[in-house]
């Protein structure tokens, strides 16, 4: 049975190459430390922009009395909306994973969630609501999409044997979910809550920007954004890394302790939906009702919670904005020149941070050095509330356009290259050992077999940096360039402008899924054509 | 259906329909295990054993035909807890100890555990697994996984028996042990069973009777009688008799 390992055979061999990694990985940290100290002791980063670590810690300590109510309050919106985002996940995803209907239905709105920038309806939320719930939703909405797909998966992989036993037992739909479906998935659902602990800390941290509240995180990082003092700007990065950094520590403390076997790094970036069955016509009914439900749940949401029509704006006063009234017209043009400033740099942004982890991913397959002493510091990275980070980038990389780019390309690379290069980690060796018998040299192993291989991992990373891509240049615009979609969105926030906040934020949405889609369709396309099936 | 606890196959058919072409699993096959009796299901890969013995589990429908253990529909059998199960892989719940995956269908039917423990007891000491009733699956041998699915399969007395390959993936030796535990559990129990195996020397030792099967479509080509007198020992397997009936079997499955 593939779930079985077999007891204790290759953990001998395991712990010594993996003591091997801890020791290099803390030789690599050390020299990364020194060598920080340095540059900030001189001076040598952006006029100082990059400070010592003892100075930051210097500056922690004597802030010391600060830091308890704002990571409290982060805390406190992040772990109410994980709680809450996971459970509505857990419940979606068994319901997803048995009613291919309901699956199909609710794609329109899992893409919408997946692909939604945090950033957009942060204003949108603030406006709607008071006190913690903006925070709240946005964590919520960070673990939903993960832990979501993972329990889909973690359930429709459930070994079909173990399933056949119970049914042979006259056991039924519920008999299977709760004898075997729930059990077996249960890794796949830990691993989903792994990842999505550092997403609800982001979730929080982004709501904190749009807006609202004395305490947290990101009141304190974005109110201390207009001091020179970046000492306190890096202490206050460090202690949001922590958080993430904690809360991942400890989710994967628990399912090392439950699962005993090799973990995922990678998360799912598709959204639960099977092969159309039946007729035409009711297939083209279930993705029309798919597309339509967001909407649907959109105005409902509205409607429920009665918040008036002036802030509150539903699909159909967006288009009123947009296209009828009478400042119509302002209004296009100014989204359309924003747009014009965000799409190119998220398009260049994004394909950058992907060759990178590709040409990375490739060159650590000739040289496996490079992946054992880069992956321990990839994985930190991905769970680093980067974009949550961007006024530490602005510090260093001043306020020009290319701090967009930076911004987004180390949002995209970082889960790109751990896609990858775990995609390429599992091609197989009787593959490669076919062409190395033949004498093939390491680059024509690349070209025949490792690069064909990855090809389902190259889409999936792609899956995964777009809405990535879109919200990191958003918040560089935001809090840094003044330009395009994000700057519009701030400052639409400042005039109270809320037809232009709704129609920014469903704008970016629609751009995202479109990208998103755009991308599955090629790569359905091209994968097919090659006989391959997605990556998860 | 006469059998009360037999099992029957009416002109039963199965097909599959892939990209544009119609696979015919089963073609109209009849087969009546009469109860207590010891039926051998073997035949080449895509024959059809593992669909006849899918449909005959409740696990799969019929194109057509009428398919009847103990008289009743398949599903409604194994409802009522009269069938058992064991796979080709053991099947067994990784987080669930060896006592627990053998417990496994008192779940599923809603008994009381605690009117097993006994039985759960006995049929550990049986497939010789005493001291390994904590143990985790993850910590046991192939073959000691295989054995926890036996009992698994016998905890719940059933009148009908069903195993798919139970020791396919053990080694020769252990597979002969295997054979002859499975008789002497078979001779006390009663129970009317249907084995599906790719050994001809298995069909022979513990059969009553050997369904060869061929395929493309799948189909029954010959039943050969197994005339051996039980118990059946260990040195059957070097006699004369054994050896024809072992060329029979393999001249039926070459299509004479």
């Amino acid at each position: 049975m593939a779930t079985e390992t077999a007891p204790g055979a290759p953990s001998g061999k395991l712990k010594g190459k993996s003591g091997f990694r801890h020791s290099s990985a803390i030789r690599n940290a050390a020299i990364l430390l020194v060598a920080w100290e340095i540059l900030g002791r001189f001076k040598l980063v952006a006029g100082g922009a990059l400070p010592a670590p003892t100075e930051v810690l210097v500056r922690f300590w004597s802030d010391r009395g600060d830091y308890p109510a704002h990571i409290l309050a982060t805390f406190q919106g992040a772990s109410l909306g994980f709680l809450i985002g996971n459970g509505i996940a857990i419940l979606a995803g068994i319901l997803f994973a048995i009613s291919p209907l309901a699956a199909r239905l609710g794609r329109g709105l899992n893409v919408a969630m997946f692909a939604l920038p945090p950033i957009a309806i942060s204003p949108i939320l603030v406006l709607t609501f008071a006190g913690m719930t903006p925070r709240v939703v946005l964590a919520a909405l960070g673990c939903y999409f993960v832990t979501m797909s993972a329990t889909v998966t973690g359930i429709s992989q459930t070994d079909r044997r173990m399933l056949d036993v119970v049914r042979a037992y006259g056991g039924g739909r519920f008999a299977l979910l709760r004898l075997v479906e729930i059990r077996a998935a249960l890794p796949a659902i830990l691993a989903g809550l792994r990842v999505a602990a550092p997403a609800a800390v982001l979730g929080s941290i982004l709501a904190e920007f749009g807006g609202g509240g004395r305490f947290g995180l990101g009141v304190y990082l974005i109110g201390s954004l207009g001091r020179a003092d970046p000492a306190r700007l890096w202490g206050i990065g460090l202690a949001a890394t922590a958080m993430a950094l904690i809360a991942y520590g400890i989710f994967s403390v628990i399912e090392a302790r439950i699962t005993r076997s090799t973990r995922a790094v990678t998360v799912a970036a598709t959204p639960p939906g099977r092969r159309a069955e039946g007729s035409r016509l009711s297939s083209i009914a279930i993705t029309l009702a798919s597309i339509a439900l967001p909407f649907i749940v959109w105005w409902l949401l509205l409607k429920i919670l009665g918040t008036p029509a002036m802030i509150a704006k539903t699909p159909a006063g967006v288009f009123d904005y947009l296209f009828i009234a009478a400042s119509a017209s302002s209004a296009q043009s100014r989204l359309l020149a924003a747009l014009g400033q965000t799409l190119p740099m998220t398009l260049i942004g994004m394909a950058a941070g992907l060759a990178f982890a590709f040409a990375l991913a490739l060159a650590s397959v000739v040289r496996p050095g490079i992946v054992r002493s880069f992956m321990p510091v990839a994985l930190v990275t991905q769970t680093m509330p980067l974009v949550a980070l961007t006024p530490l980038l602005v510090l260093l990389l001043g306020r020009g356009p290319s701090v967009i780019l930076w911004i987004t390309i180390s949002v995209t690379f970082f889960p790109a290259f751990v896609t990858l290069a775990q995609g390429l980690g599992m091609v197989s060796r009787g593959a490669l050992d076919v062409v190395r018998a033949y004498g093939a040299s390491p680059w024509a192993q690349l070209r025949l077999v490792s690069i064909p291989a990855s090809l389902p991992y190259l889409f999936a990373a792609m899956r995964l940096a777009v809405p990535r891509a879109l919200l990191g240049v958003m918040i560089a615009e935001w809090l840094a360039t003044g330009t395009g979609l994000g700057n519009l969105l701030n400052q639409s926030r400042g005039y109270l402008d809320y037809g232009m906040i709704w129609t920014v934020a469903v704008v970016s949405v629609l751009i995202s899924v479109l990208f998103y889609q755009i991308v599955i369709l090629v790569e359905r396309h091209v994968l097919q054509k090659h006989g391959m099936q997605p990556a998860a | 259906m006469t059998s009360a606890t037999g099992i029957k196959l009416e002109t039963v058919s199965r097909s599959f329909e892939g990209r544009g072409t119609v696979v015919q699993a089963l073609d109209n096959v009849s087969l009546d295990c009469p109860a207590g009796s010891f039926t051998a299901l073997i035949g080449p890969s895509g024959c059809g054993k593992s669909t006849m013995l899918r449909l005959a589990l409740g696990l799969d429908e019929a194109t057509s035909g009428e398919i009847g253990i103990a008289g009743m529909r398949p599903q409604l059998a194994a409802k009522a807890g009269l069938t058992g199960v064991a796979f080709q892989d053991a099947a067994l719940m990784p987080w669930r100890s060896v006592e627990d995956n053998i417990a496994l269908p008192l779940n599923v039917l809603g008994r009381k555990r605690a009117d097993f423990t006994a039985k759960i007891t006995d049929l550990i000491e049986l497939v010789g697994l005493k001291g390994f009733e904590k143990a985790l699956p993850g910590e046991l041998s192939g073959g000691m996984r295989q054995r926890v699915a036996i009992a698994r399969a016998l905890v719940t007395d059933p009148k009908v028996l069903f195993l798919d390959e139970p020791f396919g993936a053990l080694d020769q030796i252990l597979r002969r042990q295997m054979n002859l535990e499975l008789q002497r559990i078979w001779m006390e129990s009663r129970a009317t069973t249907l084995l599906v195996t790719h050994g001809i020397d298995e069909a022979v030792f513990l059969a009553d009777r050997v369904v060869v099967m061929q395929s493309r479509p799948g189909r029954i080509g010959r039943i050969i009688d197994i005339p051996l007198a039980r118990p059946r020992l260990p040195e059957v397997f070097t006699t004369p008799e054994f050896h024809a009936l072992e060329d029979q079997v393999a001249e039926a499955l070459d299509g004479h």
